[in-house]
């Protein structure tokens, strides 16, 4: 041990530490200083733990405290707080820098650090000097206007009253800061590894070192004797059904006897500390009787391929989709092309684990079982862990949540600690590493697709036919539910004329695929944008001209059969076009070298508000004025809390600061379903439109104008309103009727260079131009096309997780500064008759069009196409026949 | 009464029951909970098996159509336990289906799978 002064925060102290602590340990689990946050697993690869240490930003999880000694150490905490921010966190709130705010604390030191020395950095040295801060959420655009946006401040050239909008302006269509952003920017919002429950059991997990086994015996008789440890739990002491599977009872929380993953869960140690439960954790043994993996497609499907899932056959989902005669159209099409396509595996990528904790509020049967996770439907996840632990008084507290992009529509770490905290009747924490969490999450879904698309020789596309095989994995999670999204959207943009799909979902012994940010579209969209560039090719076309000349129109029909009534994709394009014309220019003018220059357009329209929809919301005025709203919309980044209040505000003509939001757990919210499917605006918002419109009204009819007057007039103070979607979804057997009642519209075009002696692809810039209906707030529609460009462009380029080796954010390909790029994102806004105030989604529309439009432009570059996603160096350096 | 519009294995199916047209779910479930009504209620029991509604299921019905128009959301086990009085093996065994596809479903609360309801469409779901 050694003895080492240090100042935090200009507070001046001893500590006695040993020779491997390093300081993000002693700020988070000694100092309780929760704003420096661990992502990477201490590797350093995310800086998300980065504080100023003699006026250098570090990365705290690698510097030990020994080597400290006199040093001055200052964390977010140190540098503002809410009430009195500092200029930094004031930039990065107005500049939209914050979407989950995970990665925060970091930047914002990055920041100070870098601002310390230099006022007025360049991009580059601003890139530079975050080289190591990862984010998921904001593309990176955001986060260096912010640091410019901070130079002005300390340079006094403006001030945050000068930036901020004027609060008392008109409350939606302006970028009022969204009201969580100023706690994220402090260090102050608590994500579930932040939340101090003392005495709590640590919680290690016991994985399978096998893709395909059945377990013969669990022996953990030597990790009970070991220190500090409370128990072993398996799967006969989980007191409910043990499945949380949220369509097929196939996917146990721990294993019975069968192991059909890699890294799936066989038994949880609870000890008093991490590093107990996890020393206890390698004692356990498990006799495994190693089974054959099954681990493609084509293996899963040939004949007599052993069934991978006990219950359900290995091709486990298939639908059809048939509009018209595609056959006949296509052997009548004066052009047509073809081709076969893949996407990979990719995971979601939030930036904190999985983590969640758990205990008892009470005694006995009736005590209640508190859950505090990560989850984005804290009813439905309450409801199915009912049910999955056998018991019957559940609470899920939302905690923050460092970004999700659909991996939590799944239970993931809350059944095992709920589970535990059953069993061992103490309060729980389960805090994974990255490895554990990727092991323990679903993926976007791998795709193989064979399509071909023609047209007349007018150029008026007239069939399309796709057949395409989804790989489910080893638990089916939402598989059939990205079949049905995938054909839903099939038709992307266009009028595709006559239409056939044969899509297929098949189980393996591989890493499971479940909702991913635009969950089936993103992949289906890559072949359908290909092929419109193979075909306009084929015929001489502009494939600008070619998307303009077949984008469906108001009164034509998609591959759904739905016959649209709005289509604002048109607009979109005729937004786009001088744009594109700029593009070409600079393209035509870069030369011919050896990096070549190319152009690529797509698109997309997606579907939001899905057949059957519900939210609940309430709202309820306040004795002091003030308007409570009363929803389960979980925001883990996209910015549902500025939606709720400034639309709040807007309706009820009320400051922006009287709007309270309670969102995050069971006890106080009616059930406003998932936030996922981009469907918060549009569901939740219309249902609070209703039930302020209902408090209006009683307003109205007793002249009430406060709290007092409600009550005295014998009115409610609190109204719940319920919004229903009625229209009935695609008939299974044809893939033909209404799947979503609103659609947002986008084109994309990406600009990149590709240099055809090492076949490295740089994206230039990516510009967008959307109609999402009337806009609640720009900055927050911005920041999440401006972040879903920079996923689609991981997409389409590196992204790609490999089971059992994707293991950290180095070997996962993470986007960093340094592959982020220019974007560009112009707003258009036609008013969507159904939508609250004529407003409909937006997170997800951006992914889908971003990839085709990398891999368009980089065909357009190089002259030749790359069909298999991500485009790396080695397949463009084969696409081009030099390896 | 009782005329499908939809094939066997169709998700949703539309249904005259009663003098109305009421839109189900694969799994059965109420897809506009506001056409809920007493007599489509009764019809809907008849076709589980219960004959009779007695004062007891009428209880647990109303006391799940109250919980959700009142909190906007389904009531847990503990919360129907102490609502009616009943214990929770009465209360699985007095409806077919139990209390999250029997009683649920013929008080005309939304599915219990949320976004996924409906699917999958004709596959065993275990």
């Amino acid at each position: 041990m050694k003895n080492v002064t240090l100042t935090i925060n200009g507070i001046t102290r001893q500590f006695v530490v040993g020779e491997q602590r390093v300081l993000l340990d002693l700020l988070r689990d000694d100092l309780h200083l929760t704003g420096a946050k661990q992502s990477c697993d201490k590797k350093g690869q995310c800086a998300a733990c980065a504080v100023v240490v003699n006026g250098e930003a570090v990365r705290s999880c690698l510097t030990k405290v020994v080597d400290l000694n006199e040093a001055e150490v200052i964390t977010v905490e140190g540098l503002g707080t809410p009430d009195n921010p500092h200029l930094i966190q004031e930039a990065f709130v107005l500049a939209g820098a914050i979407q989950c705010g995970f990665c925060t604390p970091g930047m914002i030191m990055a920041a100070k650090a870098l601002l310390d020395k230099n006022q007025n950095p360049t991009k580059d040295e601003i890139k530079h000097a975050f080289r190591r801060n990862l984010c998921r959420c904001t593309g990176y655009n955001k986060i260096i206007e912010a640091v410019e946006l901070a130079g002005r401040f300390l340079r006094g050239e403006t001030t945050p009253d000068q930036v901020r909008p004027d609060p008392s302006g008109p409350k939606i269509g302006v970028s009022h800061p969204r009201p969580w952003s100023m706690i994220k920017a402090c260090g102050l919002a608590e994500f579930a590894a932040d939340i101090i429950i003392p005495g709590a059991l640590e919680l290690a997990v016991v994985r399978s070192p096998h893709h395909n086994a059945r377990i013969k015996s669990i022996d953990s008789s030597e990790a009970e004797k070991m220190d500090g440890v409370v128990g072993v739990m398996t799967a006969k002491d989980v007191k409910g059904s043990n499945n949380v599977g949220p369509i097929f009872k196939d996917q146990p929380l721990l294993c019975n006897d069968h192991v059909p993953v890699l890294g799936a869960p066989i038994a949880a140690v609870a000890a008093l500390t991490k590093d107990q439960a996890l020393a206890a954790a390698e004692a356990v043994k498990v006799d495994y009787e190693i089974l054959p993996r099954i681990s493609t497609i084509d293996e899963a499907l040939a004949e007599g391929a052993p069934q991978i899932q006990q219950d359900y056959p290995n091709l486990c989902y298939q639908r059809e989709q048939i509009k018209g005669d595609a056959k006949a159209a296509l052997s009548a099409a004066a052009y047509v092309v073809e081709g076969d396509f893949t996407t990979q595996m990719i995971h979601q990528a939030p930036l904190e684990p999985e983590a969640a904790i758990a205990y008892l509020d009470g005694e006995g049967e009736d005590a209640q079982l508190v859950l505090m996770g990560r989850s984005i439907q804290v009813h439905a996840h309450a409801l199915a862990l009912q049910d999955v632990l056998g018991w019957d008084n559940i609470r899920y507290k939302e905690a923050f949540t460092g970004g999700q992009f659909g991996i939590k529509t799944d239970i993931t770490s809350e059944g095992l600690v709920g589970a535990a905290a059953l069993h061992f009747k103490r309060p729980v924490r389960y805090i994974p590493s990255l490895t554990e969490s990727m092991l323990m999450t679903t993926k976007r879904h791998p795709f193989w697709m064979s399509a071909r698309l023609g047209a007349d020789k007018e150029g008026k596309i007239t069939g399309y036919q796709i057949d395409f095989s989804v790989e489910n994995g080893a638990y089916n999670s939402l598989g059939p539910i990205i079949v049905d999204r995938s054909l839903e959207m099939l038709s992307g943009s266009y009028n595709v004329g006559d239409v056939y799909a044969l899509a297929k979902l098949v189980y393996t012994n591989n890493a499971w695929g479940g909702a991913a940010r635009g969950a089936g579209p993103p992949q289906v969209n890559f072949t359908l944008e290909s092929l419109m560039d193979m075909l306009a090719a084929k015929m001489g076309m502009d494939p600008f001209e070619f998307r303009l000349k077949n984008t469906l129109k108001p009164g034509e029909s998609m591959s759904t059969g739905h016959v649209a009534d709005e289509w604002a994709y048109k607009a979109c394009l005729e937004r786009m076009k001088p744009l594109y014309e700029r593009a070409r220019k600079d393209a035509a003018a870069h030369g011919n070298g050896v990096i070549k220059r190319g152009v690529g357009m797509a698109g997309a329209s997606f579907g939001v508000g899905p057949a059957n929809d519900v939210s609940n919301v309430a709202v309820e005025l306040d004795p002091d004025g003030g308007l409570s709203v009363y929803a389960s919309v979980a925001d883990p980044g996209e910015g549902n809390d500025a939606m709720l209040t400034q639309i709040t505000a807007h309706v009820m003509d009320m400051p922006l600061e009287k709007i309270r939001i309670i969102t995050r757990d069971t006890e106080q919210t009616p059930d406003s379903g998932i936030s996922a499917g981009s469907r918060q605006t549009y569901m939740s918002g219309k249902a609070l439109v209703k039930a302020l419109e209902a408090l209006k009204a009683a307003m109205a009819e007793s002249g009430a104008k406060t709290h007092a007057d409600l009550v005295k007039a014998g009115k409610p103070v609190r109204y719940l309103s319920t919004h229903t979607l009625s229209h009935t979804g695609l008939d299974p057997k044809t893939g033909q009727g209404v799947a979503w009642e609103s659609r947002m519209h986008g084109a994309q075009m990406a600009e990149v260079e590709v240099n055809t002696e090492t076949g490295e692809v740089k994206v230039l810039k990516v510009s967008t131009v959307v109609d999402v209906g009337t806009i609640i707030n720009p900055l927050a529609v911005v920041c999440q096309i401006e972040g879903g460009m920079d996923m689609g462009a991981g997409m389409a380029l590196r992204e790609e997780y490999v089971l059992g080796e994707s293991k950290d954010w180095v070997t996962f390909k993470f986007p960093t500064m340094k592959t982020s790029f220019e974007m560009e994102t112009i707003l258009l806004e036609s008013e969507r008759p159904n939508g609250p105030l004529g407003a409909t989604g937006v997170g997800e529309f951006t992914l889908v069009a971003t990839h085709p439009a990398i891999s368009n432009a980089v065909c357009d570059a190089i002259g030749v196409r790359v069909h298999d996603l991500p485009i790396t160096a080695d397949r463009v350096l084969s696409a081009l026949g030099k390896k | 009464m009782n005329a499908e519009s939809k094939p066997e294995n169709d998700p949703k199916v539309v249904r005259d029951i009663a003098g109305a047209e009421i839109a189900f779910d694969g799994e059965g479930f109420f897809m506009n909970p506001s056409l809920w009504s007493e007599d489509a209620v009764i019809f809907l029991a008849r076709e589980a098996g219960l004959q009779e509604l007695s004062e007891r299921h009428w209880t647990v019905i109303r006391f799940l159509r109250k919980f959700y128009s009142e909190q906007g959301k389904a009531p847990l086990n503990h919360h129907i336990k102490n609502g009616t009085g009943m214990s929770l093996m009465e209360l699985e065994a007095l409806f077919p289906g139990g209390i999250k596809y029997g009683a649920r479903r013929l008080a005309g609360l939304p599915n219990p799978k949320g976004c996924k309801r409906g699917v999958p469409w004709n596959v065993k779901t275990g």
